[in-house]
């Protein structure tokens, strides 16, 4: 009888030993959700809790990212869209104090880039066909680009009273596709801190927050090579950094240029992307793609969506300038040359997976 | 030998139990490190500093400067090795070439390791 009781317990004692083996393993200490929110990929990684407190954690999140889409999606029936409508009939609106908020920082950060991040150029984005989940394949008529680019709506034109929104000119029509997705990692960092999650990374369409560490080492994110199926590089998060890019390569299309007038243009196949200059009407072709590194703060998910933008359109220049102006001091642009200009401390945190040749360090 | 046999036949079947099962969970692990996949990166650390990682796509030698001296390391096309240490014993140079994830060579006297490791550890996720 003894013995019995012993061999149930040696059993029960295998039993646990595997389960603590299988619980050492690292991957079970990840807890990883995928969705597909914003028109593109969320992925959410959790270290070191348990799975069910990350289940309910990340469905918190998501719900909160299916939220923010119907609220602030710039041509599907949104709150956005209501005040573009009201701003076409030249109606003042109500609106409540989230939008308040985010309108008023957007003005802010509009400002601070000397309109390189201009949310008010809707029409120009509808214009060039990017107001669709389709890509558009032609070229739109000069004329109205211009016209347009002539009469510069940007948020400043917008004021607010009492909750009352009106916009002097009739042509702003507010598109937050460069900053719902920054603000959205804001939101989910607060959902994380209210449920004392420590350890966790949040990647909404490229743009990545990271919070604590994984494990006993950082996060590690990968860049995308502009022009190659893979990563061309991969740097660290510490705790609390977040990483965005703006690229040519997500959404774009190849046509024909318009201005035919001119012979000397052998180019066939011109890539336009949606990232448009506020200032030319036209899509900016000069860069390949900007990645901005931004140290922890309450708006470090905002700011990564947002300044990779004008670091983006900025001639070549003036970037080093502007990166300075807008205290971004982690930096990687690669040129439509293939060519790179970095910051030195990106550099010194920057691992190569396809260390390009022409390397233009920025030291300070 | 006729103590290990006199052992054995005092054997409890709780013992067999146990036996067999380290012995299975002995190979079974076995045959897991056997069937590593090929590894995708180099990691080269100075103790547990990460001083790079590099893609085993390529012919390529690096060069690190360690707590001794200089060890030179050499890629080629999906493996690598050490081919200069600054040690008498050049143990790390005689472990030849690795190529499979999670396999590792330490040099002690300089206080380098290189490890072999794939895709998925290289980085979390992808900004884009």
């Amino acid at each position: 009888m003894q013995q019995n009781i012993l061999l149930m317990l040696s059993n029960k004692l295998i039993v646990f030993i595997i389960i603590s083996f299988l619980l050492a393993c690292d991957s079970n200490l990840i807890y990883q959700k995928k969705d597909f929110i914003f028109g593109t990929m969320i992925e959410i990684k959790i270290y070191g809790e348990d799975k069910t407190k990350s289940d309910i954690v990340s469905s918190e999140i998501l719900e909160e990212f299916h939220r923010l889409h119907q609220l602030l999606h710039s041509w599907e029936k949104s709150s956005i869209t209501e005040i573009n409508q009201a701003i076409l009939k030249k109606q003042p609106i109500n609106i409540d104090n989230e939008i308040i908020h985010i309108i008023k920082d957007a003005q802010l950060l509009e400002k601070k880039t000397q309109s390189l991040f201009n949310p008010a150029i809707g029409k120009l984005i509808a214009l060039w066909g990017f107001h669709s989940d389709h890509l558009p394949s032609s070229i739109p008529n000069r004329k109205k680009i211009i016209n347009l680019v002539k009469s510069f709506p940007k948020m400043e034109d917008i004021s607010i009273k009492d909750h009352l929104l009106i916009s002097k000119n009739q042509n702003v029509q507010i598109d937050l596709g460069g900053y719902a997705k920054g603000y959205s990692l804001d939101q989910a960092k607060k959902i994380l801190r209210q449920n004392n999650i420590k350890n966790a990374l949040i990647n909404i369409g490229g743009n990545i927050l990271a919070i604590g560490q994984h494990g006993n080492r950082d996060w590690v994110v990968g860049i995308q090579h502009p022009r190659a199926p893979n990563a061309i590089a991969s740097i660290s998060l510490k705790p609390g950094w977040s990483i965005g890019t703006s690229g040519d390569y997500q959404k774009y299309f190849l046509a024909e240029p318009s201005d035919t007038s001119n012979e000397f243009i052998l180019v066939k196949n011109q890539r336009y992307s949606h990232l448009i200059n506020p200032h030319t009407g036209f899509p900016e072709n000069k860069t390949q793609s900007a990645t901005i590194l931004i140290p922890p703060s309450d708006n470090s998910g905002v700011l990564s969506d947002v300044l990779s933008k004008p670091l983006f359109i900025e001639t070549k220049d003036q970037k080093i300038t502007l990166a300075k102006k807008l205290n971004i001091n982690h930096f990687l642009i690669i040129m439509a040359d293939g060519s790179v200009m970095i910051s030195q401390n990106m550099l010194n945190e920057i691992n190569w997976y396809d260390e390009p040749d022409a390397k233009n360090i920025i030291t300070d | 030998m006729q103590k290990i046999l006199l052992l054995i036949r005092d054997f409890k079947p709780g013992d067999w139990i146990i036996i067999i099962f380290f012995l299975f969970f002995i190979l079974m692990t076995i045959k897991f490190f056997l069937n590593f996949p090929n590894g995708q990166y180099l990691k080269i650390q100075k103790n547990s500093e990460v001083l790079g990682i590099y893609s085993l796509n390529q012919q390529n030698i690096k060069i690190i400067k360690g707590q001794r001296g200089v060890s030179e390391i050499v890629i080629n096309n999906g493996k690598v090795r050490f081919t200069k240490a600054p040690c008498k014993k050049q143990y790390c140079i005689h472990q030849g070439w690795i190529s499979k994830i999670n396999q590792m060579i330490v040099c002690i006297p300089n206080q380098i390791s290189i490890s072999i490791i794939g895709d998925k550890e290289t980085h979390d996720s992808i900004n884009y």
